[in-house]
């Protein structure tokens, strides 16, 4: 499972585990900013989804990461595997909901949940504005497809063979946010047709969610959905724009994680 | 050299202004600042309506999720991304497609503070991309579809014979295999044959080499043949034709009447058979090098084995018990307790889940194909 997800653990061994998820699109390299902050005080756990970063390709399994609750049980294995408790579970983009599945599917593991641009339904329903068509859908399937022509047979084995040589650095340029176009897609797929508004009501934890101004991808209707749907929680509005706080605006991330951890 | 004094003269605005390709500055959320003549061309809108516009609200909606989940995360970390395909709606309704490439431009104290972009027309390239992904995807379907014709029919059951298959192609995105399986009647209610086989390579050439060497053998079976010495047959029809060298066949007849099995693998690993007291074993007799392996000619042995009432004999490819990082006896032992477990669901159920128990990753180098096969001496 370790070696699956290229789960990398750091900060105070015996301490309260701090567990970073990625969000769609890149690797755990997303958190670089973010978790020095708590190293001093937690145990930091990364890890990437598979098909991402540093994970074993060859676990991808489309029936299994069809739908989040694949990658949600992945979750909850590296939590029973390194027998985490009172985990602190951060989750960017999709993660924030693939961490509200695993505290769901595992209560007695999590402490709190602190979700980043959260979103439980991207698509527009009935009643509900999630921001997205199905044509918003197509058209990111068909610009993943347009931005995977770099991935030649040529190039795939290269990156997948040797996620950690950075002497291959030029040749590897893109390669925290590259991944096979199959897994690309279906990953896509199981975030965006995801409708996961029902699971929030069970969240076991006290939560909080962290919402940027101006996100196209998680705007602020949908942050307000999250927060009064989950039983237990507060929603901080950050200053920072776009959808990667963690990488835009990492101080102001990290004193509202600091600020909720403390309350 | 001498160089005329015109182009010596050509100013840094002029050569901005009018660039050979779209060029702008944004702050680092993507607001625009700065564009070039260039650019306003392309994408058909005045630097007045450009200003205080973010970059990514200029692209398709997929392309403006890309570039917050893709392009914004990239340039915080590596400060700069390159060939990035995208898509700008422009005002008179048509679409321009671009590449993009971008830089972050980092003050004296090493904060980013601004990125630059410049934009080019890439409209004959991605229609011809498009073309490219479209013909290769047609290519893996009919392949695909070849592959499935070849295997549609060959299921053949008799009152006395239930047989079950699983075919999982090696995953999408990758051209399909060369694995086929196979099971006719040798004499009508007196001997079937069964057939699991994996010719090298794939997509369309595998498929076509697959369905030959099925033919070939159906017709050398029909002429009597012993197993071993039919698989000989093959090999030398693969040689002679030069179709399908090194392929690898797993081939067995079973007397529903005397409950026997005789059988071959010509480089194949060897069928399982589970007899319903006793548990799973391998039939490990009649193992001979892959077809065309050799110019000369192979002896090739077969073996028999008795089948107890109820035995089921599981034929595979090798998909089912390779894994990378994983010695193949490992697989085989695997398998072994896995057939076991199953011993008693319907060959349907076992050859599914056989097939199922393989994660399937994208670099599924193979196929996985199972026939399981139950003889019940008294079903009728």
């Amino acid at each position: 499972v370790l070696e699956r997800n290229n789960v990398t653990v750091h900060g105070v061994p015996d301490g309260r585990p701090l567990m970073f998820a990625h969000g769609f699109g890149c690797d755990q390299t997303m958190w670089r900013f973010v978790w020095p902050a708590f190293s001093d005080e937690y145990r930091i756990v990364l890890f990437d989804h598979v098909g991402y970063g540093g994970s074993d390709v060859s676990a991808f399994d489309p029936g299994r990461y069809a739908s989040l609750d694949g990658y949600a049980s992945d979750v909850v294995a590296i939590c029973d595997e390194l027998e985490l408790e009172e985990i602190v579970f951060v989750g960017h983009s999709v993660s924030a909901m693939i961490g509200v599945l695993a505290a769901n599917q595992r209560p007695e593991r999590f402490g709190r949940l602190i979700l980043i641009g959260p979103s439980p339904r991207y698509m527009d329903d009935a009643g509900y504005v999630g921001g997205f068509s199905e044509e918003d859908v197509k058209s990111l399937l068909e610009s993943l497809d347009s931005n995977y022509l770099g991935w030649s047979s040529a190039m795939a084995p290269v990156i997948v063979g040797n996620p950690d040589r950075p002497e291959l650095g030029e040749e590897l340029t893109n390669s925290f946010c590259r991944a096979d176009p199959e897994i690309a897609a279906t990953f896509a797929r199981a975030t965006f047709l995801a409708d996961n508004r029902r699971d929030l009501e069970q969240v076991p934890v006290p939560s909080l969610v962290l919402q940027c101004s101006e996100d196209v991808i998680a705007p602020l209707p949908v942050g307000e959905y999250v927060n009064d749907r989950l039983p237990d929680s507060r929603l901080v509005v950050l200053r920072a724009t776009g959808h990667c706080p963690n990488l835009s605006a990492p101080e102001e991330t990290v004193s509202a994680i600091k600020q909720f951890l403390a309350a | 050299v001498s160089i005329p004094d015109e182009l010596l003269d050509e100013s840094a605005e002029d050569l901005f202004e009018n660039a050979p390709c779209g060029y702008l500055t944004t702050s680092l959320d993507g607001t625009i600042v700065r564009v070039n003549r260039s650019f306003e061309e392309l994408t058909g809108r005045s630097r007045a309506e450009l200003f205080g516009t973010r970059f990514q609200e200029l692209l398709s909606r997929g392309g403006s999720i890309y570039y917050e989940t893709h392009v914004a995360p990239l340039l915080r970390m590596q400060g700069s991304v390159r060939e990035i395909a995208v898509e700008m709606p422009r005002p008179d309704g048509s679409t321009l497609p671009a590449l993009a490439n971008s830089v972050v431009r980092y003050d004296e104290a090493g904060q980013p503070r601004a990125i630059r972009t410049t934009v080019f027309d890439a409209s004959d390239r991605r229609r011809y991309e498009q073309e490219l992904l479209k013909a290769r995807r047609r290519e893996q379907e009919v392949a695909l579809e070849l592959q499935r014709g070849l295997l549609a029919g060959a299921l053949q059951a008799g009152k006395e014979i239930e047989v079950g298959v699983a075919y999982r192609p090696a995953d999408t995105g990758i051209q399909v295999g060369g694995d086929w399986y196979d099971a006719f009647w040798l004499e009508p209610d007196e001997t079937l044959a069964i057939v699991v086989g994996d010719v090298v390579g794939r997509g369309l050439r595998a498929a076509a080499t697959m369905g030959q060497l099925r033919s070939a053998l159906r017709a050398l079976a029909s002429t009597g043949l012993e197993p071993g010495a039919l698989l000989e047959a093959l090999s030398e029809f693969a040689r002679r034709h030069e179709v399908g060298q090194m392929a690898t066949v797993a081939y067995a007849e079973i007397d529903v009447r005397l409950g026997s099995m005789r059988y071959a693998c010509a480089g194949h690993p060897p069928p399982a058979v589970v007899d319903p007291a006793a548990g799973a074993r391998f039939a490990s007799d009649g193992r001979s090098p892959p077809l065309d392996a050799y110019e000369h000619w192979v002896d090739r042995p077969q073996g028999t084995c008795r089948l107890a009432p109820a035995a089921t004999i599981v034929l595979y490819s090798d998909g089912l018990i390779e894994r990378r990082h994983r010695p193949l006896q490992d697989g085989l032992d695997e398998l072994l307790v896995t057939i076991d477990r199953l011993r008693d669901e319907t060959p349907d159920t076992i050859a599914s889940s056989l097939a199922d128990s393989v994660a399937r990753g994208p670099d599924a180098r193979d196929d996985v194909c199972v026939l399981a096969l139950r003889w019940r001496p008294d079903a009728h």
